[in-house]
């Protein structure tokens, strides 16, 4: 990759690139300042956390961007500079030798165009290609991206397809005109571990076959490392760091790049011992904000010295193409965010489980009736959740993972009761639990709060932030109104915020701190169980080391148990005691966590484990994956749930016969479980003495 | 769950609660009137609503001459053409035709402003609980209200003025029954978007009351809905009322009632047509005024810009 320079101009040049966008509310300065180079063949990964202008360096490279914008710097396609090309030479490039992918497939397909027509469209547009020669392309195409059924695929309607087919359709529409350079703009994001990994041996496999440059926008570590071979890492519109891939994650030159690496929760390797999230304090240099003298990083960053906050670095080049907007870059290490401290191994507490959920079933929706009333039952609910059994230890946390209708958020919903459980039963500390929260008791109200995933909902935009706190310590504290505001000051205080932030309104915080909100809110009535259902997966890594560190010292403090939801297995493997793998709304898995990732005796967790990207370039990932998708959850399934996708299934039996329950060999450690129970851990956990009926 | 009052384990502290609640919506006025001027039809819109409304208030004091004095001899004074000493002219019977105007104001507002404040009283409270509560009661409670909508407004107004006599508090009574229907289904709307939202959820594991989660967390964020909806619905009102009166079932004579001066002055449309163009243009201003107020309140609001029903 460094030799391309010599004979031809790169692909693509790009040289102090800045954007700065005019809003009513101030001008955004989205990139700062950008030098980038692409070649073909090669893959740029990007990767920085939100607001760094990933996305803005994408779309201005395919001169997307509006009218109210203040373009500097250039950007040469194979030696031509893309601002002086006239509007009819731009519509020939973009598209035609230009190509991206984007985000969210759903929406960059015509959902009232058949998927094929869509793509004959941009034959016919760029290539003059018609009738049988591009509807062959098109299926030829589909072949290229490893779609099922190629010929046959293109007659369906966008909805028709899953998401991660939507998304090879996207793909193979961005190749339809064979592009030199292809933008691949968070293109896996939205889509489940299983369909990442996918997709990703997909990107893989292009890079080898088509002669195209790849800039590969993403803010996964773990999926940069997979697919990129040179990384440039973006924060507050600069390229801090630019380098070959294992470079970059072997030896990071600029402290955010070590701290983003630090905030990764990452497996320990064999013989290794677990060790503490470091975080990055604060939170990224607002784009509205005008560039001072220093180092935008300096702010957050460890090894700052006075120097670092009245000139700004340029980017240093620590040589092999490594290069790093650090004064200090030959001095960064890993250990520079803290020593890895060894997590302490907590004992497992004997105590009765604080929360039982036993045949736990939730369905949306009834039977319904060919003419309403009347007439053949021919539409059956939809089994969300269907006789799932779980315990949730005194002071411990349950991790439950699984993919996108899976089951994970009807079952943590129907225990906070916010939707009635169909069936089953649950006991907190041994009281049985109302279906519904208005029907439980104030006590047991008290006992059980939720964080939730999107933070910026969780809080009333028009009540101040004090609202949440005060009202439950009110009511749940029983304190007064001086006393729950005192209070509330020192929750603020005890996540990090200032108690000053309590009468601003939740619009004038980030992400971050709404979610350090939220869960000052969870906190205060002190409860028992705290249910955060992807509390961390809207937010970015660094923020996110910050929330579960936080999560961590309440637990440790107050004792309270979790109930943690997230489909990142990192995460839900850092925090987790126990762990519960969900498909299809049926138990897969579940066991202490280290039996489970370790080894795991279910298909499923099997491969959702080789699928979860790791950041390491190095790691040689077990190629276990599934085809298809999540199925229908209307009919019950006969025989295994998870036959359908199944890499291990063995034949017609697994169609027909449920496996037998428990065939988990008792786990290595000692097993937290009552007496009378046998140690469960496998598929179906119940005892003998209470038969299922499904 | 039931929309039940809050069952008395907490205590919500009412007093200060209101005061907050009457503190914090002023501000909210203030912001919004301040965004709504700031866009064009908001900047024309206020001010005419704002002289309608000061002319309702101080109208029959300003007024030159009382609106019901006779001018005599009537064969001289009689519809007059507009002059410097009445600037809109006399009636048939001698009457100077912009005081009565500036007379007729107040009771037109007055009711208007009472039906459409009704209204949105009533359509609120029936919309918000009907769509927190969802389910059977939501779609019994919607459908009675379509069957509501489903009159013409100006026939049930008719027939309960009819029944029950015109007044100002029965015709106010039957704008706002009429225009009830059409704010639930908006507020409705607004309802089932928000209530799905995480805010809720959390204030329903706190054990916060139904009520309190509907009127203390959900009605703040539809504030900006129900001010364009309430500005619709007052010009829908001065239209009904207006009409009413034009059917001779509004303020009964001798007061003054723009519907009625309009009826009244048909006979000498072409004779005397400022007669009849005085008081068209009052009510005419006024609810191109509101509804200007209304586009100026729903730019500023940020919400789609779709055509009112």
């Amino acid at each position: 990759m460094t030799t391309i320079a010599e004979s031809a101009p790169p692909l693509v040049k790009i040289d102090g690139l800045a954007v700065t966008f005019y809003t009513p509310r101030g001008s955004v300065r989205a990139l700062r300042s950008v030098s980038l180079e692409v070649g073909r063949g090669e893959v740029l990964g990007v990767v920085g956390e939100s607001g760094c202008g990933k996305s803005t360096m994408a779309f201005a490279i395919m001169g997307y961007l509006p009218g109210t914008t203040k373009v500097d710097g250039t950007i040469h396609f194979e030696g031509r500079e893309i601002a002086d090309m006239r509007a009819s030479e731009l519509r020939e490039l973009r598209g035609n030798r230009i190509a991206m992918v984007y985000q969210d497939p759903a929406t960059s397909l015509n959902p009232t165009m058949r998927v094929g027509p869509q793509i004959e469209e941009v034959l016919r547009e760029h290539l003059n290609l018609d009738g049988k020669a591009a509807r062959e392309r098109v299926a030829e195409l589909f072949r290229s991206v490893n779609l099922a059924d190629p010929e046959r695929v293109g007659r369906r309607y966008p909805h028709q397809l899953s998401g991660g087919m939507q998304q090879r359709v996207g793909i193979a529409m961005a190749l339809a005109c064979g592009p030199d350079l292809l933008i691949m703009d968070e293109p896996t994001t939205g889509l489940d571990v299983t369909t990442e990994a996918t997709i990703l041996d997909l990107v893989v496999e292009l890079k080898d076959r088509v002669n195209a440059g790849i800039i590969y926008v993403s803010h996964n570590l773990g999926v940069i490392a997979r697919v990129a071979d040179r990384v440039a890492v973006m924060y507050a519109g600069q390229v801090v760091e630019e380098a070959p891939v294992r470079d970059l994650f072997k030896d990071p030159k600029h402290p955010y790049t070590a701290g983003l690496l630090a905030c990764v929760p990452q497996p320990p390797t064999d013989g290794e011992v677990a060790t503490t999230l470091r975080s990055i304090p604060g939170s990224v240099f607002s784009a509205q904000d005008e560039a001072g003298d220093g180092c935008l990083f300096a702010e957050r960053c460890p090894m700052a010295q006075d120097d670092c906050r009245s000139r700004s670095p340029a980017l240093f080049d620590v040589g092999g193409g490594h290069s790093a907007r650090c004064f200090f870059a030959k001095d960064v290490r890993t250990d520079i965010w803290g020593e890895a401290e060894e997590r302490e191994e907590r004992a497992r507490s004997t105590e009765q489980p604080v929360l039982e959920a036993t045949g736990l079933r939730r369905f949306y929706g009834q039977w319904q009736r060919k003419y309403i009333f009347f007439g053949p039952r021919v539409r059956p609910p939809v089994r969300a959740v269907s006789d799932i059994d779980f315990e949730v230890g005194a002071s411990s946390t349950l991790g439950i993972v699984g993919e996108s209708g899976s089951g994970k958020t009807t079952a943590a919903r129907a225990v906070a009761g916010l939707v009635p459980r169909t069936r089953g039963e649950l006991r907190l500390r041994g009281e049985d639990l109302a279906s519904s929260v208005e029907d439980r008791t104030g006590s047991q109200k008290a006992a059980m709060s939720m964080v939730f995933q999107n933070p910026a909902a969780s809080l009333n935009p028009k009540r101040p932030i004090k609202h949440a706190i005060v009202r439950s310590l009110r009511k749940f504290a029983g304190l007064g109104r001086k006393e729950s505001r005192d209070r509330a000051a020192e929750l603020m205080e005890a996540v990090g915020l200032d108690a000053s932030h309590l009468d601003r309104h939740p619009g004038e915080l980030s992400g971050g701190q709404q979610q350090r909100v939220a869960l000052a809110g969870a906190f205060a009535a002190n409860p028992d169980v705290i249910i955060a259902d992807e509390a961390v997966s809207a937010l970015d890594v660094s923020v996110q080391a910050q929330v579960l560190n936080l999560l961590g010292e309440h637990q440790k403090e107050a004792g309270s148990s979790y109930i943690f939801i997230s489909h990142d297995l990192g995460v839900v493997r850092y925090v987790s005691d126990d762990i519960l793998v969900l498909y299809a709304g049926h138990v897969a898995e579940s066991g202490p966590a280290e039996a489970v990732l370790n080894g795991p005796s279910h298909p499923y967790t099997e491969a959702l484990l080789s699928a979860a990207p790791v950041p390491d370039p190095d790691a040689e990932p077990t190629r276990i994956r599934l085809s298809g998708a999540v199925p229908t959850l209307r009919q019950r399934f006969q025989g295994c749930f998870f036959a359908g996708r199944c890499p291990r299934k063995i034949g017609p039996i697994c169609d027909d016969t449920p496996p037998p329950p428990n065939n988990r060999p008792p786990p290595p450690p000692p097993p937290r479980r009552r007496a009378g129970r046998p140690p469960t851990g496998a598929s179906r956990p119940l005892t003998p003495a209470q038969p299922k009926s499904n | 769950m039931a929309i039940r009052v809050s069952t008395g384990d907490i205590q919500t502290g009412l007093p200060q609660a209101a005061f907050d609640s009457i503190a914090a919506l002023g501000r909210k006025l203030r912001n919004a009137l301040r965004m709504c001027m700031a866009t064009t039809a908001g900047r024309i819109g206020f001010p005419i609503v704002m002289v309608h409304f000061i002319l309702a208030a101080i109208g029959p004091w300003l007024a030159p001459y009382s609106p019901t004095e006779f001018h005599e001899p009537l064969d001289v004074f009689q519809l007059q053409a507009p002059s410097t000493q009445f600037w809109l002219g006399t009636d048939q019977f001698g009457r100077d035709i912009l005081s009565r105007i500036m007379a007729g104001a107040t009771s037109i507002i007055a009711v208007s402003v009472a039906g459409a404040g009704l209204g949105i009283a009533l359509g609120t409270a029936v919309g918000m609980s009907s769509a927190y509560k969802g389910g059977r009661v939501d779609e019994v409670v919607m459908r009675v209200m379509d069957g509501l909508m489903s009159f013409p407004s100006l026939l049930l107004a008719l027939l309960v003025l009819t029944s029950l006599g015109p007044s100002h508090v029965n015709i106010a009574a039957t704008v706002g029954v009429v225009s009830m229907p059409r704010v639930a289904r908006v507020i409705r709307s607004v309802t089932l978007t928000l209530k799905t939202q995480e805010f809720v959820q959390s204030a329903r594991l706190r054990g916060e009351s139904s009520f309190y989660i509907v009127f203390r967390e959900i009605l703040p964020n539809a504030l900006p809905v129900l001010g364009v909806e309430a500005s619709i619905r007052l010009s829908y009102a001065v239209l009904t009322v207006s009409s009413l009166g034009f059917l001779g079932l509004g303020v009964q004579p001798p007061s003054s009632d723009w519907g009625l001066m309009i009826s009244q002055s048909r006979q000498f449309l072409v004779s005397a047509p400022w007669v009849a163009l005085a008081p068209a243009g009052a009510v005419a201003s006024l609810i191109v005024g509101v509804n200007l107020l209304a586009d100026g309140l729903k730019q500023a609001s940020g919400l789609p810009q779709e055509k009112a029903s």
